[in-house]
């Protein structure tokens, strides 16, 4: 009788154990600390990735009941939380970069170790074979002995150097020599190529190159997509806050990240922007708390979450006549200047995306 | 001395000293040949056969007698080379490293960005039905190179278009 009672006793405890897991399992404890620590390790865990938003959404009456029928374990027991959920904005954001133009500029180091190379490598060279490439006593041959008599090297950008000759030794130059910089080695085989070919002919001047540093430098145009030609320039917008921010927006729907960031180029800089979106993984995010959330209705909203779509732009201008959120003004900027719009927060959790070039 | 145009057709048969009488040898060494099939003697009257002369050329530069040329220095001069090689090569480990952290620092920024994506649901918080549905979309590699412009390929240059940047372009 009294084994019967006892094995009927435990029959119940476990019963109960179980329907109290249940419930629990369904309630998927909600918020830490509404729960004891050790009630919450004796239930069963759900997936690490259980939402405690969800969870707080669901109606827990179960348990109320549960509370009534077994005092013991009254106790531990919350009340019914609030029906409210939390979420974070999502948002897709773009970094619309203009890729380098230019090649960087060279240090000094080297720029006087390529003319060190250079000048070695005269030495090294076997000499010149003029029959080769001119025939004998034709306009070109008279020509170019012409001109390798004044520099005495058939090369036509290293300087006035002769590697055969008694001075072959004396390769090296000063620290500082005009003869080591590019703007010179390009005008000097400019020179080379504007004189006639034929003594006849009339000197014909070749069209210079552009001048690396451009009229939209100098004006420091910051909406110009022609400065900074040897940086990556970004797209920047003010926002209607006055914040200086990518261009991003809500995620609308069931749209990816990937439709998201064509969709805010076309809502930001309009149409005419040839642009293309990089992949479809993020290439950063930034997450911002506000101070109090902000509830609409049974809903809280914690903050924002912005994840940044790397996005090239290849030609077009952006233009912001025709934007949907409100933004002021735009600009194209480098990585340092970007620096100095955005706020420290923003900065920090953005620069990893920024290029050091 | 015959001139040097006069000699067209005859290679193989220049002895070295004829074009550079300035160098004597006791043992005159026959010029090594383009072909390894025996060169037919020339018939008498007519000449060998016709050779062309910018092989003849060539072969006359490759076989300079200054070649291979010395490149010597002084002991000084030899350690300032050593110390402008280590210098290049310091600098170059440097130049690497830099580029090597900033890719980093680019990897770390896409993984922590992917890690958070593949946590949250729509609502940007964990759980729900759909979390993760971001984050697999993102991972998706189909397609990924449709639509890239061509001019994604362009490299830089060391002086930049006469144009400049079209700031003109319409779509359509």
């Amino acid at each position: 009788m009294e084994a019967s009672v006892r094995l009927l006793h435990r029959y119940e405890m476990s019963a109960t154990q179980h329907t109290l897991r249940r419930a629990f399992t369904a309630q998927a404890h909600p918020a830490k600390g509404v729960i004891c620590r050790s009630c919450r390790a004796g239930i069963v865990r759900r997936h690490a990735s259980s939402s405690a938003a969800a969870a707080e959404a669901a109606p827990a009456p179960e348990i109320n009941i549960l509370a009534e029928q077994i005092p013991r374990t009254a106790e531990h027991i919350p009340k019914a939380a609030p029906a409210v959920t939390q979420s974070y904005q999502m948002r897709a954001g773009v970094v619309l970069s203009r890729p380098p133009q230019i090649t960087r500029d060279l240090t000094p180091f080297e720029k006087s170790f390529f003319l060190y190379q250079r000048r070695l490598n005269e030495r090294l060279a076997l000499p010149f074979t003029r029959y080769f490439y001119f025939r004998k006593d034709t306009p070109a041959d008279i020509q170019y002995k012409r001109r390798v008599k004044e520099r005495q090297t058939p090369a036509r950008d290293i300087g006035k150097y002769n590697a055969y000759g008694a001075e072959g030794w004396n390769d090296e130059l000063l620290v500082g020599a005009v003869e080591s910089e590019p703007e010179h080695q390009m005008q000097e085989l400019l020179k080379d190529a504007e004189e006639p070919t034929k003594e006849e002919e009339t000197a014909t001047s070749l069209e210079q190159p552009m001048p690396r540093i451009t009229e939209a430098d100098k004006l420091n145009d910051q909406k110009s997509l022609n400065r900074l030609l040897q940086r990556t320039l970004y797209l920047l917008v003010q926002n209607q806050q006055g914040r200086w921010v990518f261009p991003n927006d809500i995620l609308q729907g069931r749209e990816n990240l990937h439709m998201a960031a064509e969709r805010v180029l076309v809502q930001t800089g309009g149409i005419n922007m040839n642009t293309w979106v990089v992949g479809n993984a993020p290439i950063g995010y930034y997450k911002f708390d506000l101070l109090k959330p902000v509830v609409d209705g049974p809903n809280q909203v914690l903050g924002e979450k912005v994840f940044f779509m790397k996005a090239r732009i290849m030609a077009g201008q952006a233009d912001l006549a025709t934007n949907l959120f409100g933004l002021k003004d735009f600009k194209w900027l480098s990585g340092e200047e970007l620096q100095t719009h955005v706020s420290p927060l923003y900065w920090k959790s953005v620069r990893g995306m920024i290029l050091e070039r | 001395m015959k001139s040097f145009w006069s000699l067209n057709g005859l290679a193989g048969t220049w002895p070295a000293c004829q074009i550079f009488p300035s160098r004597t040898l006791a043992v005159q060494l026959p010029i090594s040949r383009f072909s390894t099939s025996a060169t037919l003697q020339a018939r008498k009257g007519k000449g060998g056969p016709k050779k062309d002369k910018r092989i003849v050329l060539i072969r006359y530069f490759l076989n300079h007698p200054r070649t291979p040329r010395p490149l010597r220095f002084s002991r000084l001069r030899a350690l300032r080379h050593w110390a402008i090689h280590r210098a290049w090569n310091l600098y170059k480990a440097k130049q690497r490293d830099r580029e090597e952290r900033d890719l980093e620092r680019m990897y770390n920024s896409m993984r922590l960005a992917c890690e958070e994506l593949r946590q949250i649901g729509e609502n940007g918080m964990p759980g729900g039905k759909d979390e993760g549905r971001l984050y697999r979309v993102a991972m998706e590699k189909r397609n990924i190179w449709q639509g890239a412009p061509i001019e994604y390929a362009r490299i830089q240059t060391d002086w930049p278009s006469k144009s400049g940047w079209n700031h003109e372009w319409k779509r359509g």
